[in-house]
């Protein structure tokens, strides 16, 4: 009988880590039997395969109505670090799709994701975090990762992780954050986050700093932020980030909701960079800095003192952004008021 | 009968119904014998529907009668000399029953012209017809299956002239021309790729910009509105001790318009108290002078007594004067009861009687008046009331004529 084989050498541009990738539509379900099957290098053959195909959003569409998420799930725990490796990628390409997303929370892929965050190669875990990063922007997702524990977890991990893969965890800590904050609060995020302010990375400091204005948004959690953070975040308005300074101003803004709060950075002289920030015209930070202006104006000791910066305020009522001339006005009627 | 193939009988004589009958080889239908052995490495897996043949046209069944021993039909190409042999023993034995069968028949044709028939005695060439023909038992083994040897390469005979030729450099075509289009398709592409890269790169970028300034504006609105629900939390708190504060103030307030007001009403009304309180006492006699009270207590009654007494003597004397004066009168009643003039002197005795009652009377009641004559003499002390106790008898027997209808009451 005859091959489909022509000659012995195979033909140049074939690569022979990946498995061959039937036509059309037969392409996918045929790569879904290849991972169920027992060997080893075609299962791993298979995931190369998958993993370039997924790049485009209709092969992750098809893929999902094919019922890849099963396997990819068993896969997940395989002993072979490479199918692993591969495994996570591909989850996480699929994830950067919103059905993607939606395939892997309905198919309850977090809960086994699980299981990967203590994965001793950087790289899987590497992948899983950017997995759950992706998840926790969409609101389904951050709710899917709350109820499936996950905050204690990850709150655990940033002690212990590289910078890059912390990184993530604060990106989906924040996410997540923003639906319900007090199983963070249990388990003392709050100290760990306040060592985080002090990391060398800037963009660590800045991705700290935004998970507490994310716990601040809360009342049980602006009383813990109030009591121990304050000084800490007044510090980092005069960092040289922008993006810290920004971070640090936003949590600020939460913060001094409370009136403790505001006692408290009065106490930690929160005011001067904080006028700093608001008269410069480009800072990211002058929306927040104007809104935590309002808040310490409200107190008498701080009206004392912004009465005489009213002119800062004048001119940001020339800023072309509407929300910033909205602050302004509600800044000068807050720090005018006489009781 | 293959052995092998006994399962497969089973099966298709499936409708014969459960008969205590056995086979030694059961009836089935068998399928066509192939012509060709089937090849050693052919997959087994490729199973072709089973073709039965006709059963009229298998060489494998046997024809004629049965009831005769058949020879194996010759089918090798070579056949061996000994088979040679009995084939035309065969073809011998079929000629000699042909004959004799001709023989048999009741007429013989008439011979064709110039032919005569001739009796011919056959002894020669007779053989003994006997009930058992001799049998020689041969066998015969093939030789195991041989493949069937592969076509050999069919190499046609050479024909035609040997034509030689050689491609020099340059003949077929110019690679700088030929290759251009090809790498600009090349480099196009990888550009246009590198390009929609960072394209795709940069509305990342813009879009995570976007969203982060979303995720500001949001933070701010949200610090705003929580910082007014702290103020409104804050006024209303404020609000709502002032008000209270205000009530407690009010109540004060009313407590002491109230407080006033009594005090002032009670002070109304004890304004005159210590006076009347005062009169109460004077007039139940609680402030005396003790002189007079020693007067009233003591010498005022020793008098009364003593008027008693007086009196007591002087009605004594009266009604002894009386009863005198009674039996004086009886007497002279009786003295006079025999004379008819006696109720002349009746007539005054019962007037002076009524008279002496009367005087009575206004006697008894004065003893019985001097005590209320105290009470009114205290508001006019009178120190002598001796001598002028005479006087006053008289004037107050005029009064208590007055007087008696409501002391008899």
């Amino acid at each position: 009988m005859a091959h489909a084989r022509i000659s012995a050498n195979l033909p140049p541009d074939i690569d022979p880590t990946k498995a061959p990738i039937a036509f059309g539509k037969r392409a996918l379900p045929k790569l879904n039997e290849e991972l169920r099957s027992p060997e080893l290098l075609t299962q791993q053959r298979a995931l190369m395969a998958l993993c370039d195909l997924v790049h485009d959003p209709e092969n992750v569409y098809q893929a999902i109505g094919v019922g890849f998420l099963d396997n990819l799930k068993t896969l997940l725990l395989h002993h072979d670090s490479t199918v692993r490796q591969k495994t996570t990628e591909i989850l996480y390409i699929m994830a950067m799709h919103n059905v993607g997303r939606q395939g892997l929370i309905q198919s309850g892929m977090i809960s086994a994701l699980t299981e990967l965050l203590d994965d001793p190669i950087d790289i899987c875990r590497k992948n899983t975090h950017q997995i759950f990063e992706m998840m926790a922007k969409l609101h389904e997702g951050a709710v899917g990762i709350l109820h499936a524990g996950l905050i204690p977890l990850l709150v655990f991990k940033l002690k212990t992780e590289l910078d890059e893969i912390q990184e993530l965890i604060l990106d989906t800590l924040s996410n997540c954050l923003r639906v319900e904050a007090s199983e963070a609060l249990a388990t003392g995020a709050i100290t760990i986050l306040k060592e985080k302010l002090k990391h060398s990375s800037a963009a660590i400091r800045s991705k700290a700093a935004w998970v507490l204005l994310e716990i601040g948004t809360h009342p049980e959690g602006k009383s813990m932020v109030c009591e121990e953070v304050i000084p800490v975040l007044v510090s980092l308005l005069e960092d040289t980030d922008p993006e810290v300074q920004a971070s640090a101003t936003g949590a600020l803004m939460f913060a001094t909701i409370k009136p403790q709060g505001r006692f408290s950075a009065l106490g930690a002289e929160a005011i001067p960079p904080l006028l700093k920030l608001v008269a410069e015209e480009t800072s990211k930070a002058r929306l927040s800095a104007i809104k935590t202006l309002t808040m310490l104006a409200e107190l008498p000791e701080g009206r004392k003192t912004l009465l005489d910066h009213t002119d800062t305020f004048q001119q940001c009522l020339n800023d072309p952004c509407e929300a910033v001339k909205r602050a302004a006005k509600i800044a000068i009627s807050v720090i005018k008021w006489k009781p | 009968m293959l052995p092998a193939r006994q399962p497969e009988e089973e099966e298709e004589v499936a409708a014969a119904p459960a008969v205590p009958y056995t086979y030694c080889s059961r009836p089935r239908a068998l399928p066509a014998r192939p012509k060709y052995r089937a090849a050693p490495a052919a997959a087994e897996l490729e199973k072709e529907p089973v073709r039965y043949a006709n059963l009229m046209y298998d060489r494998r069944v046997v024809r004629g009668n049965t009831y005769a021993l058949q020879v194996l039909p010759v089918v090798c190409f070579y056949p061996s000399p000994l088979e040679i042999q009995r084939q035309r023993e065969a073809r011998k034995r079929a000629l000699a029953r042909k004959r004799t069968k001709e023989q048999m028949q009741p007429r013989t044709p008439e011979p064709v012209e110039g032919r005569e028939h001739v009796h011919v005695q056959t002894e020669l060439y007779l053989e003994e017809i006997s009930d058992r023909i001799i049998e020689v038992d041969t066998e015969c083994q093939t030789d195991a299956f041989l493949d069937r040897p592969p076509t050999p390469f069919f190499i046609p005979a050479k024909t035609g002239k040997d034509v030689a030729t050689q491609i020099e450099e340059g003949e077929l075509f110019d690679f700088d021309v030929e290759v251009k289009p090809i790498l600009e398709v090349l480099i196009g592409k990888t550009v246009e790729q590198a390009l929609l890269e960072v394209m795709e790169e940069e509305e990342l970028a813009q879009l995570w910009a976007h969203q982060r300034a979303y995720a500001e504006l949001r933070n701010a609105e949200l610090a705003e509105v929580q910082r007014l629900e702290e103020q409104d939390r804050r006024y209303r708190e404020e609000k709502e001790r002032r008000k209270l504060q205000h009530m407690q103030m009010l109540q004060k307030q009313k407590e002491t318009t109230e407080k006033i007001a009594a005090r002032a009403f009670a002070q109304h009304y004890l304004a005159d108290l210590i006076p009347s309180v005062f009169n109460n006492l004077r007039e139940s006699g609680f402030f005396y002078d003790p002189i007079e009270r020693d007067i009233e207590t003591e010498f005022l009654p020793w008098l009364m007594t003593e008027v008693e007494e007086t009196l007591e003597r002087k009605v004594l004397g009266r009604t002894m004067l009386d009863s005198l004066i009674r039996t004086v009168v009886e007497k002279r009643l009786d003295a006079f009861s025999h004379k008819p003039l006696s109720y002349q002197t009746e007539a005054p005795a019962e007037e002076s009687r009524p008279t002496d009652a009367a005087h009575q009377v206004a006697g008894e009641t004065d003893a019985a008046d001097q005590p209320v004559a105290e009470k009114e003499e205290t508001d006019q002390p009178v120190p002598e009331e001796q001598p002028s106790r005479h006087i006053s008898f008289q004037l107050e027997e005029s009064d208590q004529a007055g007087t008696e209808d409501l002391e008899t009451e």
